[in-house]
């Protein structure tokens, strides 16, 4: 597919619905919790690693997808979900631990599944990478189209479950794709402190995988790099990983300080900068860019009156979906 | 003679920012020694240390889940 | 004296000072050189003894647990920050296989004394993969001695001890209980004065908090706190109730409980463990097969359901074991 203004456009609306929907959360994640803060506390408890900055990312890889193929993400799922079109108002209501949530509130924002859109998260770091190569085995076996893609982040690509798992989508051929979402940090643990090589694309090579690596951080680069990754999937030539340099831009979670973080390391916001290309490309003028960003305010403005209207489970409702077959 | 023991205008950058005592790490009415850790700030989501100005009995003035800003006077030693 | 520790606290200064006395105590662990690990229970100690004493890791548990115990092989005494118990997924191996079982298959010839700190349990709504106890499992395991203190005079203590066996030890903290200050207020029944010099406190003895004669309540980590608050409501209604701390599971007090059930003659075992398989039927298991004739009626107990711990407010409030949930079990025991 071109890179046609009508895509990037696309690039900007999903990567501004994104950005909207990792900024409503974090003010409801701070509701209730200042000035003393409590993590069980307030309308948003629990832990929340917000996607700002990775935005290219979602919008990018999920535009050279199509509604066949199958997605894992990690415990920043949020930019994937959004671009991937999981349902806003039940992942707002989700992360608000409401019966509308996606899974009833059972989940929480680190679990995150919309069986929909093939989308599947969780809170364990590479646990998607053999989830992801098991989907793809699977359609291979059931002769039906589909290629997987895990979502990782660069401090995931130092699991064991990461190198056996590239190994099997070697040997086998497997239609997977790895995306390593390089956004320099595990936590406080930078990527020179922890990754022997300067690029996990370069271990590819290992594994008989193909490597490519985008360091721009802008979806039209990485919207290319995965439709070949893609295309390659498709045609049977076997796995990619693909490392794309992106930014996290609120912290590992909510409240991290970032004191590690040097001030010469300071990360830069993707959005202003894509949205200054559009511009200048005559892709969009100011003001549509500006009004598909209130567009996507007010969308996810929505979707947060639905969580907050929406009730809370009955606390009987913790019993069910144990096992399937089950009443519920 | 008493010392006041003030949240230092240092112990978080921004001056805007509130904190509050997590825990007193010293019984009302102990004796103190100057340099101790008497007690633990949170501001946000980071716990600071809040050290003892000076060696004496430790009188608190300020509980544990009260908002405290820089500047305030949190507890005196006497 | 009249210093209060915090479980962290009290924790982190057994480590400290075992760690200036003795050159073959490393740490390894995700984010501990900068920030102490992401529950502080080496706090301070990046900038104190360098990086080559306290080893931030990649994310590679297989791997640097192992390690740990490689190096506990040849002569270290490792001391490994893993900051959540739901990670042992990634490492089973290590625990279950190697650490645990290598004293044994050498026939006593090799040690691997080494210590994993862990964090355990939820409350506080962290979903199924970050709030779970998972005690069981790993004391299930023959080979490893797993301790679980519940306020900071065992803390400190207990890490003392376990930093001086030569054994693999798993150290374990419920995070509720800490007093990491972004956890909550500390709970006060965790507060504890502290000496400043070293102490042991030996594995294998119940604490009893608190003493009664109508119901014997046993606990570990969090459900001990929860019992302790049921107990006192509990006292309002003239029932008399005590408070026994498993707070070392391998070894466990098995004639400690015995002791308090045989003064009682009713049992509650709370546990925020799941409830089947676990450390719940090991304690009743203990009683009947010394005496079933103690009990004056059968025991109960309070416990996490078999459920993965779901993340909304009222779901998982609902399947904690809480204070009213143990006093509601009080109540019906002795009606
Ligand atoms: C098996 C496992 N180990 C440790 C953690 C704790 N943890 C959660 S996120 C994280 C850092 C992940 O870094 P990276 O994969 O680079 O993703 P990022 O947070 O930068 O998006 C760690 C160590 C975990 N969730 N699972």
């Amino acid at each position: 597919m071109p890179l046609t203004p009508e895509l990037r456009r696309g690039f900007w609306r999903t990567m501004c619905l994104s950005r909207a929907f990792d900024d409503a959360m974090i003010a409801l994640y701070w509701e209730g919790k200042l000035p003393i803060f409590q993590f069980g506390a307030g309308p948003l408890p629990g832990e929340l690693h917000c996607s700002n900055g990775a935005e290219p990312v979602g919008a990018g890889v999920c535009a050279a997808l199509g509604p066949e193929d199958m997605i894992t993400a990690d415990h920043r799922p949020h930019h994937v979900a959004v671009a991937r079109g999981v349902d806003l108002d039940r992942m707002a209501a989700e992360l608000l631990g409401r019966r509308t949530g996606l899974s009833q509130g059972k989940g929480g924002h680190m679990h995150i599944y919309d069986p929909a859109v093939n989308f599947a998260s969780s809170g364990i770091i590479a646990e998607g990478m053999a989830v992801a190569a098991g989907m793809a085995l699977a359609r291979r076996l059931q002769k039906r189209p589909g290629i997987a893609v895990a979502f990782i982040g660069e401090g995931a690509a130092n699991q064991g479950a990461f190198h056996e798992v590239c190994n099997m989508v070697g040997l086998w051929k497997l239609p997977v794709v790895v995306v390593v979402q390089d956004n320099e940090w595990a936590v406080s643990t930078g990527k020179r402190e922890s990754t022997a090589v300067e690029r996990n694309s370069d271990r590819a090579s290992a594994y008989a995988m193909a490597g490519e690596w985008v360091g721009t951080n802008d979806p039209d680069d990485i919207f290319l790099a995965a439709e070949r990754a893609v295309a390659r999937a498709r045609a049977g030539e076997g796995g990619t990983i693909l490392e794309l340099r992106t930014a996290r831009l609120a912290g590992h979670f909510m409240g991290d300080q970032q004191a590690y973080i040097p001030a010469q390391m300071k990360q830069v916001d993707p959005l202003p900068l894509y949205r200054e290309k559009l511009i200048r490309d005559g892709v969009l003028s100011a003001e549509e860019a500006d009004a598909i960003a209130a567009e996507a305010k007010a969308r996810i403005a929505r979707a947060v009156e639905f969580a907050k209207a929406s009730p809370w489970p009955e606390p009987a409702e913790a019993m069910a979906h144990v096992f399937a077959g089950e009443p519920a | 003679m008493a010392t006041d023991v003030i949240i230092p205008h240092d112990l978080w950058e921004e001056d805007d920012k509130t904190g509050s005592i997590v825990v007193w790490l010293y019984r009302d009415g102990s004796t103190v020694r100057q340099g101790d850790v008497i007690a633990e700030v949170l501001v946000e989501k980071v716990t600071l240390e809040l050290v003892a100005p000076a060696s004496g009995v430790l009188r608190i003035r300020v509980e544990p889940e009260v908002v405290v800003s820089k500047g305030d006077l949190v507890a005196v030693i006497e | 004296m009249s210093r209060i520790l915090t479980m962290a606290r009290a924790g982190r200064e057994a480590l400290d000072w075992e760690m200036e006395r003795r050159p073959e105590i490393v740490c390894l662990g995700e984010d501990v050189f900068k920030m102490g690990g992401i529950f502080g229970t080496m706090d301070g100690f990046g900038a104190k003894y360098g990086p080559e004493r306290v080893i931030s890791t990649p994310i590679s548990e297989t791997g640097f647990i192992g390690m740990a115990a490689g190096a506990a092989m040849a002569g270290m005494h490792p001391v490994v920050d893993l900051a959540y118990i739901d990670f042992i997924g990634v490492c089973y191996n290590v625990l279950l296989n190697c650490a645990s079982k290598t004293h044994y298959m050498s026939g006593g010839a090799v040690k691997v004394p080494m210590t994993l700190l862990i964090g355990t349990g939820g409350g506080y709504n962290n979903a199924a993969q970050h709030s779970q106890c998972l005690h069981a499992t790993v004391a299930h395991i023959p080979g490893v001695k797993v301790v679980y203190p519940s306020n900071a005079y065992d803390a400190k203590g207990m890490l003392h001890t376990a930093l001086r066996d030569d054994n693999f030890v798993i150290y374990l903290t419920h995070k509720g209980t800490a007093g990491v200050g972004w956890m909550g207020p500390p709970i006060p029944t965790t507060l504890a004065e502290v000496p400043e010099e070293p102490y042991t406190v030996p594995f294998g003895r119940v604490k009893v908090y608190r003493e009664g004669t109508d119901v014997t309540v046993t606990g570990l980590g969090m459900s001990v706190h929860e019992a302790l608050k049921a107990a006192a409501e509990l006292e309002k209604e003239g029932i008399s109730v005590e408070v026994v701390d498993l707070r070392s599971l391998v070894p466990l007090d098995r004639e400690g409980i015995m002791e308090s059930v045989a003064k009682t003659g009713r049992l509650v075992v709370t546990d925020e463990d799941y409830l089947s398989y676990g450390v719940s039927g090991e304690v009743i298991a203990t009683v009947a097969e010394r005496d079933p004739g103690v009990f004056k009626k059968p025991p109960v107990r309070v416990t996490m359901p078999d459920i993965p711990i779901p993340f909304s407010r009222p779901l998982e409030q609902a399947v904690l074991p809480l204070a009213g949930r143990i006093a509601d079990a009080v109540r019906r025991l002795m009606s």
